[in-house]
């Protein structure tokens, strides 16, 4: 399945700053970019083009590290080094600041919204994940405060189907959480990368996650659930009492030639895209034939140089197959074609 | 000292001496660390217990005088307010004061403290109680 990455567009996007973030609303139409300047920009497509729609400035007094879209796609979430994370409205062609969250102690490095869209999860360098509930009046409560890592938490991403929150940090681990008793708790630590975890991504089902690291090697996990024969041998082995346990499956290393910032797991087509230091994209494919319970990926493109400093996002658009975000250190984001001839 | 045999006692106890001296200032040695070791650890623990303590009581004291502000109210909010707070003291009250080896110490006081944010965050808190300031200046990723 040799495929490969056509660049359809490059903007500027953050002037004289780094393109920290992009992401893309659910209905596929609209690209945020988050930034070094302490801007959001919005971004749509004017016939062949993309051109910047809005700009919302005056949210944060720090670089806006991450952007997310609320599942309606009504409301966009910032992360930023300034400790707080705005909550926008759009508003026919302008967004507007809803409400500020406040709490965390330093940078808050993610916000993430649940498939559900009542339930919103912030990290930091705090060391700490925040899950926070939003009522039918826009009214923001946080519902847990969890220290489960030791060290700066880089990332969280909501399971696309179930109430599960993962977590990574520069701690080099993976935690996984769920509710109980109205009160969040960590119950599974992924480890297993051997330096900072920056990004996770679950394929769509969600019976897989996918880790990258600064160790230079992207990690898939998986769950193993009580009743097959795998997890029954764990859990008379270690006498464990959680039902579920997660292990890597498949380390893709050795293509990577420096950190690997972000990872993407395409909801369409499966296809896993890579964000790395060395200033490379790359797009990795599994191979059909192999064993679920030991996948293989080999990689299908790669552009050794799809910017000119680190890549530090990559982002599938959910409509359109193959259509790859990626944004760089040096403010600019990209748009990709991505085809394989399979 | 090792039993003397008569014979050859006077050239053991010199040709020994060393490895014989060598022993006892060990032993005065190791006896004397012991006694300082338990002095150091004993004004370390007094320190490090007066210090945990006090944060404890801190959230303790805190819990328990919003409880008393809140239990009046029927406000909606005021009620969820109140369960936090109720998490927070129960959370509290179930901390194990006597056992310094305790081995859930520090996850347990880490859950003390996330519940203890949570609270503040849901009554428009601002934590910054200690007067330390965390400085953000470096660069961050």
């Amino acid at each position: 399945m040799k495929g490969a990455l056509e660049l359809l567009q490059r903007v500027s996007a953050h002037a004289d700053a780094c393109c920290w973030y992009v992401a893309w609303n659910p209905a596929g139409t609209l690209l945020a970019s988050c930034g070094g300047d302490r801007a959001i920009r919005i971004w749509g497509k004017e016939g062949d083009s993309w051109e910047c729609k809005s700009v919302l400035a005056d949210g944060h007094q720090r670089t806006v590290r991450k952007v997310a879209w609320s599942p309606c796609g009504k409301y966009l979430a910032s992360a930023s080094f300034d400790a707080t994370t705005c909550i926008w409205k759009k508003t026919n062609d302008d967004f507007e600041s809803l409400t500020v969250l406040e709490g965390h102690e330093n940078e808050v490095k993610c916000v993430a919204w649940a498939p559900s869209g009542n339930l919103l999860a912030t990290c930091s360098r705090d060391k700490s994940v925040w899950i926070w509930e939003v009522d039918e009046e826009d009214e923001y409560e946080c519902v847990s405060v969890v220290n489960s890592h030791t060290q700066d938490v880089k990332h969280v991403v909501w399971h696309p189907t179930q109430e599960l929150l993962a977590s990574a940090s520069y701690d080099n681990k993976v935690c996984i959480y769920k509710e109980e008793d109205d009160d969040w708790e960590c119950r599974a630590t992924l480890e297993g990368h051997e330096s900072t975890v920056w990004s996770l991504a679950f394929d769509r089902e969600g019976r897989r996650l996918a880790s990258c690291s600064d160790d230079r090697t992207v990690k898939i996990w998986k769950e193993s659930t009580p009743g097959d024969g795998e997890s029954v041998r764990i859990s008379k082995h270690l006498l464990c009492s959680t039902d579920e346990s997660w292990k890597c499956v498949c380390t893709l290393s050795g293509f990577h030639g420096r950190a690997v910032y972000d990872v993407a797991w395409c909801r369409l087509t499966g296809a896993l895209a890579t964000a790395c230091g060395d200033d490379g994209v790359r797009v990795f494919r599994e191979d059909p034939t192999a064993d679920p319970e030991q996948p293989v990926f080999f990689m299908s493109a790669h552009v050794p140089k799809a910017h000119g400093q680190d890549v530090n996002c990559v982002s599938w658009n959910p409509k359109e197959a193959g259509l790859l975000a990626t944004c760089s250190d040096n403010g600019e984001f990209a748009i990709w074609k991505y085809s394989s001839d399979s | 000292m090792a039993f003397v045999s008569d014979g050859d006692d006077l050239f053991d106890s010199i040709i020994m001496a060393d490895d014989r001296f060598r022993d006892e200032g060990y032993q005065e040695g190791f006896e004397e660390g012991t006694r300082q070791g338990t002095f150091e650890g004993r004004n370390h623990g007094l320190l490090h217990g007066a210090k945990l303590g006090a944060e404890v009581s801190f959230y303790y004291g805190f819990a328990l005088a919003w409880k008393c502000l809140l239990q009046n109210s029927s406000d909606v909010k005021a009620r969820k307010r109140l369960k936090a707070m109720e998490s927070l003291i129960g959370v509290i009250q179930n901390f194990p004061y006597e056992d310094p080896q305790y081995e859930k110490l520090q996850e347990d006081m880490e859950r003390v403290r996330a519940k203890f944010r949570q609270v503040c965050s849901l009554l428009n808190v601002a934590t910054d109680f200690k007067e330390y300031v965390r400085g953000s200046t470096g660069m961050s990723f």
